[in-house]
């Protein structure tokens, strides 16, 4: 009934299985990426308001770090467990809302250490020209503060894409799927192309934000010079 | 046969009260107090492995300028690496070997989350000590190791403990994996309520690793004030 | 100004550029589902142009494991080659994961072994390895949640208890007095029909010298080959169980629920194929054995071949596309 097992021993790795299912590693990687971007997309505009609201309202720094601080402790395994049964394992929801939880922490920080460390002549400098608030903060203190905050989005875009794999426990996750799918079927090929593909994409994206913050704010380099 | 009883699943339609208030669950043989000590002893076995290996190689290294490169690249990956795909691939491995499912998957790839953390930041806070300071105390005359050990590293004390601190979170919160991995540890909960559909267990699971994410992380900031000398608290306070 | 003028262009074109990275991916991946079915649309209009079905689209999803995935594949291309719109959707999650999709407007059919089905749906009735008693349960339940239980199919993929082929025991009854490790995945711990009735003094009563919970699967057979536990509940169809010389203990005391596999399909969808649908889903049970999954599974889990395409495979060699 069953057939002689032509394969006990497998090789380490099916160098064929990365031209056979290209489709499924495309669809994978693509997913993994729209995933990424998106809860950090979220989670920049959240950070972007509770730092706004810690800046203004120096009170609420503490309760409002301690609560992203205390977000980013839970494990992401329960918390894609947890809203799958209310928003359906296939909802992009279910795997964005704990991820972006998981950025808070670093972007919330980053963002309020970048404000801070602007110097307070050159606001008294902006004031003194006559900028409005608004204006001085998004023409005096956002450029000051961008590298910090790009550092920030750099950090919270790696460790997503690490985290994203998990996501795979409800069936999505992106190349977090080849890894499960290897797992449940002790085929050592799909695991290791998600986990080498989800690390080469976290390299990859570094090396973009890094060359993209550098454009975006010269005067670091010129000031190192 | 008592043994057997302990370990049946938890009623489906606990309430996340009567899981989290219940002291014979907290007490009871392989309860909730057990599980937690198994998981605290497992975390802080890599933790202090971590460190161990962590905190003199990358001061040395840091001490003689070597392995810059190194740095920049651990930060990405240690932030990349699947920690669940490591441990899932070592487990067949491990009892292949007859180490059994525990502990040693799951402590190596939990290990390789922590090492880089602490490696890189203890890097660049030695890198970044006070170069005065430094100079200072080779001026004093102090051998090259006095200088390392009892200059630099006080100066990145802060740094160093910060970076334990973050790792020990992280090791905590990604611990739970163990429990979808033939282990048990307080990711058991978790599992048990995926498996058997009830959210209190799931909800219950996650705020313990919670608060002991958050207790812990709270004892480390209790320990790095005592601990720090004052001199260099001063020094940090003034550099903010 | 004019240069905090260009600095601020400057961050604003890198935020532009994540912003159409992200736009480029929502489309891109959007475009590929289209082209998706476009393809099999073409596919059905060379194979089977007459008959094309009017209807909505049809989701199905395995389960997270092998068989379910393969399973969900041939129900779900045979469906395709018929010329309805099917959406094959990833494998996710295990039973409660499939009847949740049905209930939330996911999934419009699942194909489930009708045991776990009803200890998914009425945990605390009677069970029994008769499959038409199994179905008498478990289609009222299905219709509460608006799904309609079609004909189970001669497929069975029944609980097992294995142990190590140098095992004494050939019953479940003999393991009583061995004190072994027993070892099943957290849904076996809490089920009269698993592990409550194993232990159960007036059914098997066996007392077990201790017990691990592993996730469903290879798992399994690993803690089993190297000792770390003495018995475990699997499938009868794991290929792993002949692969390993393993043994699957007989179930004496008939605890084991009957497990045939059987399509359930949302009503509503249902009727509106007419009786198009269910004809042809009840042709397809019908033509599927136990040798089937038991071959399905050699090929995904130890040759390591995709299930989409040993489900193709298998429906061309049956002549069902």
């Amino acid at each position: 009934m069953i057939p002689v097992l032509a394969q006990s021993a497998q090789p380490f790795f099916r160098w064929s299985y990365l031209i056979d299912e290209w489709d499924q590693i495309q669809a994978a990687l693509l997913q993994h990426l729209q995933l990424t971007v998106l809860s950090v997309a979220a989670g920049l505009v959240l950070s972007a308001m509770l730092a706004a609201t810690a800046l203004r309202y120096r009170w609420t720094t503490t309760p409002i770090t301690s609560f992203t601080g205390i977000l980013y402790t839970l494990p992401s395994v329960a918390l894609f467990a947890l809203l799958a049964p209310v928003f359906g394992t296939q909802a992009v929801a279910t795997a964005v809302i704990p991820l972006t939880m998981f950025t808070l922490l670093i972007l919330v920080t980053n963002i309020i250490a970048g404000f801070q460390s602007v110097p307070g002549p050159v606001k008294d400098a902006a004031n003194g020209m006559g900028l409005t608030p608004t204006a001085r903060v998004l023409t005096v203190e956002l450029p000051l503060a961008s590298p910090l905050i790009l550092a920030g989005i750099r950090i919270a875009t790696v460790s997503t894409i690490g985290l994203v794999t998990v996501a795979g426990i409800i069936g999505q996750g992106g190349l977090g799927r080849l890894i499960f799918d290897g797992l449940n079927r002790r085929f050592d090929t799909p695991t290791i192309i998600g986990a080498v593909f989800s690390i080469l994409l976290a390299l990859l994206m570094d090396a973009l934000l890094l060359a993209a913050s550098r454009a975006a704010t010269p005067w670091t380099r010129r000031a190192r010079a | 046969m008592d043994v057997t009883l302990a370990q049946a699943a938890l009623p489906r339609e606990i309430s996340l009260s009567e899981f989290l208030f219940s002291a014979e669950l907290w007490t009871r043989d392989d309860g909730i107090l057990d599980t937690l000590v198994d998981t605290a002893v497992l975390c802080g076995a890599v933790v202090l492995a971590a460190t161990l290996v962590a905190v003199p190689l990358a001061a040395y290294l840091a001490h003689h300028g070597r392995g810059e490169i190194a740095v920049t690249w651990m930060v990405t990956l240690s932030r990349a690496v699947p920690t669940l795909a490591v441990a899932a691939l070592l487990v067949p491995v491990s009892l292949r070997i007859g180490l059994g499912f525990e502990p040693w998957p799951i402590f190596i790839a939990l290990l390789l989350l922590a090492l880089p953390q602490i490696y890189i930041n203890t890097y660049a806070a030695i890198r970044g000590a006070d170069r005065g300071v430094v100079g200072a105390a080779r001026g004093m005359g102090l051998t090259e190791s006095a200088v390392l050990w009892r200059v630099e590293a006080a100066l990145a004390g802060a740094v160093i403990m910060t970076s334990i601190r973050v790792a020990a979170v992280q090791v905590i919160a990604t611990e739970p994996l163990r429990a979808f991995l033939g282990g048990d540890g307080l990711g058991r909960y978790v599992r048990d309520g995926l498996g058997q559909n009830s959210p209190s267990q799931i909800v219950g699971g996650t705020i313990l690793i919670g608060l002991f994410a958050a207790s812990t992380a709270l004892a480390f900031r209790g320990a790095e004030r005592l601990a720090l000398p004052r001199g260099v608290t001063r020094l940090s306070s003034n550099a903010t | 100004m004019l240069r905090t003028f260009a600095r601020r262009l400057r961050v604003l074109t890198v935020l532009l550029l994540l912003t159409l990275v992200a736009a480029a991916c929502g489309g891109a991946d959007e475009s590929t589902d289209a082209a998706a079915t476009d393809a099999a649309a073409s596919d059905t209009d060379a194979s089977d142009a007459a008959a094309a079905p009017e209807g909505p689209t049809i989701r199905i999803r395995g389960q997270d494991f092998s068989e379910s995935a393969t399973i969900a594949q041939v129900y779900g291309q045979y469906l395709q080659a018929k010329g309805y719109d099917v959406e094959i959707v990833a494998p996710a999650g295990f039973r409660a994961e499939a009847v949740a999709g049905l209930q939330n407007d996911e999934l419009d059919l699942i194909v489930d072994y009708i045991g776990g089905s009803q200890t998914e749906l009425a945990p605390d009735t009677e069970t029994s390895d008769d499959p038409d008693q199994v179905i008498e349960v478990i289609t009222p339940a299905y219709e509460e949640i608006g799904a309609t239980v079609l004909e189970y199919s001669p497929a069975v993929d029944g609980d097992a208890l294995v142990v190590r082929g140098d095992s004494e025991a050939e019953t479940i009854s003999d393991l009583a007095g061995m004190d072994l490790v027993f070892g099943a995945s957290a849904q076996c711990f809490e089920r009269p029909q698993c592990f409550l009735g194993y232990t159960d003094p007036d059914i098997y009563g066996i007392e077990f010298a201790d017990t691990v919970t592993l996730e469903f699967g290879p798992l399994l057979g690993e803690g089993l080959a190297a000792g770390e536990v003495d018995a475990v509940v699997w499938n009868t169809t794991a290929p792993q169980i002949e692969e390993q010389g393993f043994k699957v203990l007989e179930d004496d005391k008939g605890l084991h629920p009957a497990q045939n596999i059987a399509p359930i399909v949302m009503t509503d969808v249902l009727e509106a194929y007419g009786d198009q649908l269910s004809a042809d889903l009840n042709t397809l049970s019908a033509a599927i054995t136990t040798e089937d999954l038991v071959a399905w599974n050699v090929q995904t889990d130890i040759e390591q071949r995709e299930p989409d395409d040993v489900a193709t495979e298998w429906l061309e060699a049956e002549g069902l596309n």
